[in-house]
Parts: structure tokens; sequence; C-alpha cells
């Protein structure tokens, strides 16, 4: 406990080192700059509502995540499998004929879940099938994904008349998942985001599901003599990732841009990774690190606005961050070892 | 040049890999160092060579004392390695890699000199070709071939004979007696009886890191068996033979890839009851036999049956044999057997063939504390298996062993053990588990499988070359079949 | 379990206590507007334009202070929409908010349902104009169908084969009707000025895809204008944000070929490569900011759309002119004069491209011997026009 105390020490002091040097070169005002990312992230019911929305697709993303990470995959492919989540989301709510819209909206959910699954399914086979390693089996599958939205969003699924990067058609009121009055963030993200946190949980450290993934990660050959069959729980552990990535895509269509953009992902696959990564795979401080990410990502766009900073310094301290954090995890491997 | 080595000893943290290891090998001879795996002969010529330091005694070149500090400083002497892998540049050429590492000469110089010397070695190598391309015989003959360009005057060759066919063979012994009446020292490593007795001048022979014996040629073989693997054991009692029944595994015309050589078996039976001991000389054949027989390894030709039923020859082997109650129990506890971060009480749940879709945690944290009862092992339930020692691990393993199992595949059972724990773990084996199981194990140590099986193989260069009941032979045959010398 | 609840407690609690004090001070006495730009604020095209209209204000009108911030576009800043940034600069006391691209039109839309309190401009589009959208949302676009006009008479004066190129953004109706425009302008020089065959003149429209290339995505800009004076074309209008057109032809006038090229959209476009400019169409959007910007103040907001042309007397006065058109050094002093001739034309009325007789592409009558065109006609050009070569949608 008293190891733990000290390892977030030195991470936070890292952390709050490097940012500041950064901004020192920049030129810009150090106490200002954090001072006004807090004030733009935490400081307001609606800021911090807005922090909420970012904050549920990384947690989706990250529960994802965490089901390839204990099977020992680097599901680099998250991206994709968010885009294609969107994707399979946007297709059933384009779909004619339909009324309802909680029964569209559910069916694009399962889609969104289809889309996200069925891309991670397609990394695992080309890894166990193939022979490809899920990094670039899945770099692959990203490129193909980010072809496949655009020509959509440039071909058949254009606005009338009109074809841009600024995506589809808006969806038409009734189906944005709502938010509370003054709030930015919906309902149904929210509460899917703290069930998936929940499943997560449950699955990976209660279940005999979690125990075996975690068997595998640790040994694949050894998994063989326990009747435990590394390929499918290869597959199992990324279709399970796809599908919190594709819910992740559902929510940026349905809650946040209320369309399909070329960019929908919006990168939160590949912070969820960094984030996964600094959570040292474990689950508990995933929720605290997203809604640290988060209002980093919220909270940054202040700098512009405020100071004249540019904003990409927030991906700077996100670096700041991942680099900190594994330097304390190497830290703690050495200290093990010794 | 004569390499004298006086009195030289290595530690490795609380290991004696070397005591007093005193031997030289003269200018123009061949002297051959013989031994079991780990007996110090290639940590004595990682000293020679500099890539590692000796803890203690001299080395003499010419009578005078010389400090091998690096690699670097061997070569400078003219000390020369020929490993069992080739160290070479797969993507270079055979002219390149002839090259490299030598005074700098022009590349005609190169050219010619390499003609030169493959011709008067019988060589036959295309300069231009990418040694990527090549059989490990010639990539040997390339770097033979620059060693003795290099001016090497002190030649080490480690197993040299692994891994060449036997034409390539016929090519090399008599280059080496070439070399040797030219001046050269050449040092041969190698546990193969038959060829160090037809190469060789001299021999030394190395056990638990010292020597047991020198001698000239004409060579003994008996004395150097009883030199290498130690005097022929008093006769303890013997366990009383099993009964037998069906057969349990069958094997047919069976062709498999794995080690060094792969395996090659016509037919072989096990049959219920049956404790059949594997012996051999390190990577010989007989990790693929038992991963063979538990379906991890997948062979290339032929057919095997467990208990009747037909292997098939796909991933899916394995778990059908998992379903026939085959075990396997691999020497690498946790590189193959173990997972590392997890608890015992899990492996527990792991193991349990129920499903269910908790993990019961309660359930299988009593079974643990049960078996460390039973099986005195130190540890806790929620201490992780790679928190474990060798033998506990051992423990562990048997104790996740379903005691119905029919066929017991061990690899090294004892592995890492001390005597009691060894014990022990062959008395829960042939006292404990049913008397009906077939227990089939491989060990480096000869005794032991002398004392624990009722027949034996002997693995010799991916060929069973030996399959007899252990009454129906004895040591010296066991021990002459393990070095390759067909009685 | 226990130190996790507690942990969770105390975030809590945290999280509670700085979300207590909410409050934004906004003084009485300063107006403070929002400025959202698709763009880097300095990109030497579209959205400098605008930040530099925002400076200008500041220093005209006293007491208004801007706040802006550039780059708004989801491949910038990913996860950060529209909506989010007006509640930012809401916040920051902003109680105009000007967003500077057709792509904000859904996100500025739902804004201005999110804040009835905050007035909001859009550049380009047109909610204005229909009944049911939002009371506090205007729109404004400057006429640039005259610098359009303007550029394709330049052109066709200098151009000796009659091959003319238009290097098209996407396909929108903004683009079709600034496109035409270009087309009208040039076939006005060539038939009616230099009394030409009207056969003869090739007009050719070649769309990228975007407002700028996005490799992978949208067609190459310098291979397509390469492509454009392989076929014979000898001046490239661009209508698009960045200068590809212009570097081209300077390394072709280099080479040797008699090119030139008309960039797009800003005023300082030209100095890329001042050789082979023979002019350039401009926004300025000072006339525009000034006019809501004190509608605002002044209690006299409306829900206007707002397409403001040249002021005819000074095309190039940053105070009156919304449209601009800079004459670039390869524009021969004949064809200069000829210009100044067509724009007094368009200015004083005897010059009106957008009457009739005039077809659409597919040779449908688009406007009747005589007719001329309402505001709202060329606004809703559904196609291009008869004598264009290039796709329609």
């Amino acid at each position: 406990m008293k190891q733990l105390i000290q390892d977030i020490f030195v991470a936070v002091s890292l952390v709050f080192g490097f940012t500041s040097l950064v901004l020192l070169i920049a030129d810009a005002p150090v106490l200002d700059a954090f001072k006004n990312i807090w004030l733009g992230s935490f400081a307001s019911t609606m800021k911090f509502s807005q922090v909420l929305t970012v904050w549920v697709p990384l947690v989706l993303c990250s529960c994802g995540l965490l089901f390839t990470f204990r099977a020992n995959l680097w599901n680099i492919g998250i991206e994709g499998q968010i885009i294609m989540g969107a994707i399979g989301g946007m297709a059933v709510l384009r779909m004619p004929g339909l009324e309802n819209p909680a029964l569209i909206l559910s069916l694009s959910f399962v889609a969104a879940i289809l889309g996200g699954g069925a891309w991670g399914l397609l990394a695992g086979l080309l890894k166990t099938r193939g022979g490809v390693h899920e990094i670039f089996g899945g770099l692959g599958l990203n490129f193909v994904a980010q072809g496949f939205i655009l020509w959509l969003i440039f071909g058949p699924w254009k606005r009338p008349g009109i074809a841009s990067m600024s995506g589809t058609e808006l969806l038409p009121l009734k189906l944005w998942l709502s938010s509370p009055p003054g709030w930015r963030v919906a309902y149904a993200g929210l509460a899917i985001a703290i069930t998936a946190l929940i499943l997560t949980w449950l699955f990976l450290y209660k279940s005999k599901l979690g125990l075996k993934l975690k068997a595998i990660g640790k040994n694949p050959r050894a998994a063989v003599l326990y009747d435990i069959s590394p390929e499918g729980y290869y597959l199992l552990s990324i279709i399970i990732g796809g599908a919190f990535a594709g819910m992740a895509g559902f929510m940026q269509i349905t809650a946040v841009y209320h369309r399909l953009i070329p960019a929908i992902s919006s990168g939160y696959g590949y912070l969820a990774l960094l984030l996964v990564m600094l959570a040292g795979y474990r689950i508990v401080p995933i929720p605290f690190l997203a809604l640290f990410f988060a209002g980093l990502n919220v909270g940054s766009i202040q700098l512009p606005i405020v100071l004249q900073v540019d904003s990409t310094l927030s991906g700077v301290i996100q670096g700041c961050c991942v680099l900190s954090a594994l330097f304390v995890l190497g830290m703690r491997q050495r200290r093990k070892q010794s | 040049m004569d390499v004298e080595f006086q009195h030289i000893s290595k530690r490795f943290g609380s290991v004696q890999a070397l005591s007093d290891v005193s031997l030289t090998a003269k200018q123009g001879t061949i002297h051959g160092l013989i031994g079991e795996n780990g007996a110090g002969k290639s940590t004595l010529m990682k000293i020679l060579t500099g890539y590692q330091a000796k803890s203690g005694g001299d080395i003499l070149i010419n009578g005078e004392k010389i400090a091998l500090k690096t690699p670097d400083d061997a070569a400078q002497i003219g000390i020369g390695m020929l490993y069992q892998e080739p160290m070479d540049f797969p993507h270079l050429t055979v002219l390149e890699n002839f090259s490299l590492g030598c005074p700098v000469l022009s590349r005609e110089r190169f050219a010619a000199s390499l003609k030169h010397l493959a011709f008067a070695f019988g060589f036959q190598l295309a300069p231009k070709r990418r040694v990527e391309l090549l059989t490990v015989g010639e990539r040997q003959q390339i770097e033979l071939l620059r060693l003795i360009h290099c001016e090497t005057s002190v030649l080490i060759l480690d197993e040299p004979t692994t891994g060449i066919s036997p034409a390539q063979k016929a090519l090399l012994f008599p280059a080496l007696k070439k070399l040797a009446t030219e001046g050269m020292t050449i040092l041969l490593v190698s546990h193969k009886l038959e060829e160090v007795a037809s190469l060789c001048d001299e021999v030394t022979v190395l056990r638990h890191g010292n020597v047991t014996h020198h001698t000239y040629a004409p060579f003994r073989f008996p004395e150097l068996l009883e030199a290498m693997f130690g005097a022929v054991p008093e006769q303890k009692e013997k366990p009383v033979a099993r009964a037998t029944g069906n057969a349990v595994l069958t094997m047919n015309n069976i062709q498999a890839g794995g080690e060094r050589q792969g395996l090659e078996l016509k037919n072989f039976s096990a049959k219920s009851g049956e404790i059949i001991g594997l012996a051999g000389l390190d990577g010989a054949g007989q990790a693929t036999f038992l991963r063979l027989a538990a379906g991890l390894t997948i062979p290339e030709q032929g057919d095997m049956q467990l208990f009747s039923t037909k292997l098939p020859t796909s991933k899916k082997a394995s778990r059908i044999a998992g379903k026939l109650q085959t075990v396997f129990l691999p020497a690498d506890r946790l590189e193959e057997a173990l997972f590392t971060d997890i608890s015992l009480s899990e492996h527990f749940s792991l193991r349990d063939p129920k499903s269910s879709f908790w993990q019961k945690t309660e359930t299988n944290r009593q079974r643990a504390a049960e078996a460390i009862k039973t099986f005195s092992i130190k540890g806790q339930y929620d201490d992780t298996a790679d928190n474990l020692s060798g033998g506990n691990q051992q423990r562990l393993l048997l104790a996740l062993l379903d005691p119905q199992s029919k066929l017991i595949l061990l690899e090294n059972p004892t592995r890492g053990l001390d005597i009691r724990s060894g014990q022990w773990v062959w008395e829960y084996l042939t006292q404990t588990l049913s008397p009906e199981a077939c227990i089939i194990f491989s060990s480096p140590e000869l005794d032991e499988i002398l004392h624990y099986s009722d027949r034996i193989l002997v693995f010799y260069d991916g060929d069973i070359v030996l399959n007899s009941l252990t009454a129906e032979t004895d040591h010296g045959s066991v021990a002459a079949a393990m070095t390759g010398m067909r009685s | 379990m226990h130190k996790f609840f507690t942990g969770l407690a105390v975030v809590v609690a945290a999280v509670a206590f700085v979300l207590s004090p909410v409050q934004s001070h906004a003084s009485t006495d300063t107006f403070t507007f929002g400025l959202l730009m698709v763009g880097p604020s300095n990109d030497h095209g579209w959205s400098q334009a605008h930040f530099e209209a925002g400076k200008e204000i500041e220093k005209n009108i006293p007491g208004s202070k801007m706040i802006y911030i550039d780059k708004v576009n989801p491949a910038d800043r990913p996860g950060v929409t529209v909506p989010f940034l007006v509640d930012d600069l809401v916040g920051k006391g902003a109680t105009l908010i000007i967003a500077n691209s057709d792509d904000m039109k859904d996100g500025i839309r739902e804004a201005a349902m999110l804040h009835p309190d905050i007035k909001f401009l859009h550049i380009s589009g047109d909610d204005a104009k229909k009944q049911d959208s939002p009371s506090n949302l205007a729109n404004l676009m400057g006429k640039m169908e005259y610098g359009q006009m303007m550029a394709g008479f330049a052109a066709a004066m200098t151009s000796k084969t009659g091959k003319i190129g238009y290097l098209g953004p996407l396909i929108n109706d903004e683009t079709k009707r600034l496109a035409a425009s270009c087309f009208l302008g040039a076939r006005y020089a060539w038939t009616e000025v230099l009394k030409k065959d009207p056969a003869k003149l090739s007009f050719k429209v070649s769309w990228i895809g975007f407002w700028f290339n996005i490799p992978g995505v949208t067609s190459d800009p310098t291979q397509v204008v390469k492509n454009f004076f392989d076929a014979g074309a000898d001046v490239v209008i661009s209508g698009i944000d960045t200068t590809e057109a212009l570097i081209v032809a300077n390394q072709r006038k280099k080479e040797g070929s008699d090119v030139a090229a008309i960039p797009y959209d800003f005023l300082g476009a030209c100095e890329t490569a001042p050789d082979a400019c023979l002019g350039v169409p401009y926004f300025n959007w000072v006339p525009g900011y000034t006019h809501f910007i004190s509608a605002a103040i002044d209690n006299k907001w409306n829900k206007e759309w707002l397409w403001l042309g040249p002021d005819w007397k000074d095309m190039n006065n940053m105070m009156s002119s919304s449209i601009g058109f800079q004459n670039g050094k390869a524009l021969s002093a004949d064809n200069a004069k000829a210009l100044a001739a067509f724009s007094t034309g368009l200015g004083d009325g005897t010059v009106d491209l957008f009457s009739g007789p005039l077809n659409y592409q597919d040779k449908t009558v688009f406007l009747k011997a005589g007719e001329k065109a309402t505001d709202e006609q060329i606004w809703n050009l559904p196609q291009l026009l008869e004598g264009m070569k290039g796709a329609s949608k």
C-alpha cells in the first residue's frame, strides 16, 4: 500500500514536471494553463457533463481492451471496431419503415455490437487462422474500416446533392439519445458505461471465463494441458473487445455527433489503449483515469480560448502520463526482480 | 600451439560448474572432450574463447600464461570456434560470409582464397549463393574455411556432426585430420563416442565439472562410459514389476518433427500398468515422443492409437488425449504447465473439469488447502505458482493431476528436486495412483531410469535404438546405446 | 472492498465540492463575441479572413471583444463538438457566436436551440430563410458570384487556347453557382468583348471532393491542375481554399508555357507565385460582421439572411465591400482596363449575366429570353449551365 502511494506520487510528479517543462518551452503560463484545464473540465455541471460524454466511450473501449489484454492480445484494431460499430448502428438508424424510436435505437445498439464484434472476429481469425499478428491485422483492418466509412459518407450515404467530410445527414431529433435538462450526456450512455464496468468486473474477476483468459494470456502452451483452447478464447476475447468498441461507436453517433462522420472514433480507441496501460491492466483505476483523460480532453480546449496556446498540448500531457506510467511500471517490475 | 588448462574452476552463484580442471591439448593433435549434458564442456570452451571469465586457475599457450578477457583477445591469439548452430549471416553470400572478420583484403583475393581452400578440402561451394539457401553442413564448411583462412591455430568444434548429412560428415572428418597434421590444435566437444573414437588422439572425460578420466587412442568404451555416467550402481532393491494389461498406446510408422533430428519410429506399444523409462541424451527424441503421445505434437506420418481410439492429426488431438485420461507433465513446469501470477486455488479452478460460469473461489480454496496438506506443498492457496520452488511446483502438478488418469507422461519428473522430494514423487506415482495406470517418463539420470522402469527405450539422434525390458539389459548397454554405439 | 467505497466517497465529495461554485461573470460594458473557425487562424485562406475581420471589429466597435477557437473539425479536435464549444464560449461571456463553416450547420442549429438567449451567426447556410428555424440564428454570405464572374472574365481575356479549367471543391449549391458565375464571366469576355465563336470556348469543371487536399480521400488537386494544362488549358481558376493551381501554373510558366492561374478567397493568395497570378477574388467579412454585431449591441437583431455584395465604388475598400478582386501581376494592362470596365458594368447593372436566355447543362430552360434570375434562383442553382463540362452532382 505504501509502495502504491509512492508509485502514484512519482507518476504524478513526473506528469506535472514534464507538462510544466513543455508549457515553459511553449512559452505559456504554467499555473494558468493547469487552472484553465481544471476550470474547463470540472468547474460546472455542464462542463462535467461534457466530460462524461467523452468518459462514456473511453470507458467502453477500455472495458473491451481489458478482455483482450487479459488474453495478452494487443487489440490495436479497436479503432476500426468503433468505426464498424458506428456503421452498423447507423445502418439500422437509416432503415426505412421503422417508426418506434426506442425500437430503432435498440436495434441500432445491437447492430453496433455486431458490427464491432464482427470486425474483432476478423482480426482474431487473421491471427488464429492466418498467423497474422493482431497488431498488424488490426492496423490493416483499421485502414479498411476508415476507407469503408469514407466510401459510405462520400458515396451511398452522402447528403442529398452534397458529398462532404462533415458527414451524413443529421439524424432526426427523435433518434438522439436524450440527456437530462441542462446536461450534455445521455442517460443511456451513463447507464451503458456503468453496466459495462460492472459486467467486465464480474466476467474478468469472478467468472471462469476471466480466469481462463488470464491463463491463456500468461501461458498459452500450458493452457492446452488444462483443456483450454487458446485459439477459441483469443477469438472470444477479441469479439467481446470489438463488441464494447461497437457500443462506443453507437454512443458517438446517437449521443455526440448525431450523424456519421469520417472521424467518428475520435481516436478514443488509441486513447483507451494508453489508458488501460496506465491502469496497469486493472479495472479499478479505469473509471477514474478515464475521467482524468476525458477532463484533459475537454478542459484543454480552454488553452486556445483563454491563453492562445494550441490545445494539442493536451496530447503532450497525455503522452507524458503514459510515459510516466510505463516508467513507474518498469520500476515496479525491476523491484520485483531484484 | 599447445593449450594448457591448469586448475580451472568456475562458479555460477552457488553452482560449481567446473572444479580443478586440468588438461593439455597438444599442437597437431585432436583432443576429445566428452561428458553428459551439463558436465562442464561448454563452460570450459567458453572460458577458452573469452566469452566467460574463469573463477580460478590459468590458461597457458605454449607455456605462457595468457589473459582472455574478451572474445577478441582469443581471436587475436588464433583461437576459433565452430559452433553447433553456424554463427553466420544468412542474408549474405558465401563469399561475403567467408570474407568477414579477417584482415581486410580485396574481394578478388578473398574469392581466390575461397576457391583454393574449398578445392583443397573437397567442398563444393558457390561463392555467390546466399547462405540462407544452404544446408547446415555447407554453412559449417564455410565457417571452417573462414577460420582456417583467418589463421586460426586452435580450433574448437562443438558437436560438429549434429545436423549434417553422412556425406558431409565423410568430408569433414578427413579435413579435420588434415588440419591436425598440418599443425593445428583441435578440441572436439562431443557426446558421440564413436565419432570421438574415430577422430581423436586423446580424450578427456568431464563429469559434474570434474575431470574423471584421461586416455589416449585406442580407446576402451566401457572405461569411457563409466567415466561419463559414473560407476555402475549397486543394485538397490528394485520395485517389483507391475502386472500389465491391455495396450494403452500404440504407434505405427511415425515420423514427426521436433528437437534436432525429429523422431522416426516403426512401431511401439505400451500396456496398462507398465512403467517405461525413456533414456537418451538431450534432444535425442524423448521430448518429441512424449508430446506425440499427449497429442501436443502432430506426426507428419503414421498413426497413433490411445486406448484403441485413433488420434486425429489436428489440433484436437490433445483434447481427445485429455478426454482419454492421458496427462502430460513437462519438465519445464513454469514454461509449459503452470501459470505465473495465477494462484494455487485458481489452478484448481482451471483444472476443474465441470464447466461453470463462476470461478467458485471458496470450493477451490478448500481444494487447494487440502492439496497443500496432502502433498506437503510449502505455500498458501493464494500464492502464485511462480512463487513456489521447483519441488513444490512439481508437487502442485501432481496434486492437479487427475488420480484416475490412465496414461501418465512425465518429462524428467524429478528435475530440480532434492533426493527426498524425488523419492516422494515416485512413491506417489507408484503407490498412490492406480497400479493399472501406464507411466512413461524420460530422465537424464540413467540410474532413475534403471531403477524405476519396467521397460527402457533408448533414443539416439531421433531413433529408438534400444527397446528392452529392464531386467534384460544393464547400465553398460543403455549407456552405450545413448552414445550411439550399436551392440 | 471497504477501501474502494471509501475512495469512491472521497471522489464524489471532491466532485461535489468543485461543482458548487458555478459562476460566469460577464461585465455589462463589453460586448463579447465568439468565433468558431473550421481551419487554423493563420491558414492564408478562409479562416484567416474571418479571424482578421474579427480583429478589425475589435478596433472599430468600442467595447467589443473577440474570443475564438480555431481548427473546429472532428479530425483536428476529436470528440469536441460545436455545441460543446458554444457552451465554452458562452461560459466565457460571449453573447454572439459566429460559426464560419458550412460544416458547422448542424452543430450551430443545435446550439441555437440550446441557448435561446445567445445570438448566432452562421456563415453560409440558409436557416434564417426557413420558418421553423430558431429566431436567434442568422446567416451571412458574400456574393462571391461577382468575384467569380470577374475571375472568369480575366481568364477568358487572357486565354489564347480558349480552354479554361475550373478546380472545384465538392459539389453543393454554393459551389455550383460559383462555378456557373465564373463560366458566365468567361463567356461574356469571349463572345461580347473578344467577339469570338462561343463554340471555341471550353470551360471544364473538375471536382476534387473537398475544400482542400486530403490524401487518400480527395483527388490530388496538383494532379488535376496538371491534367488541365496537359489537355491544352492555359488558365486554371481555383475554387478550393489552397493554392495548388497557382503553384503548378508557376512551374509551367518557368518551363516556358504561357499559362496562368487564379486562386481563391484570400486577399494575399497571389503572393505565393505573383508571376503566374491573374488576380484573386476574396471575401471581406468586416461589413457583414459590423452589421450583425452592431444590431446585437443595439438590440435590433433580426433573424436575417444576408447576402452581401461588393461596394462597386471601391471593391477593395475594407470597410464597405464584402467582396473584392485584387488584380495580379500576370494580368496585362489592357485586360486590366477591360476588367475594370466589366466591373463597372456589373455595378451599374448594364451587365447582368444571370439573365435569359440561359439553359441548364441538361439543355432544359433556366431563364427565358429577357428573364432575370432572382437571388433565390441563383442561391439554389440546381445544376451547372449549358456550355460547361463537368459533373452537376
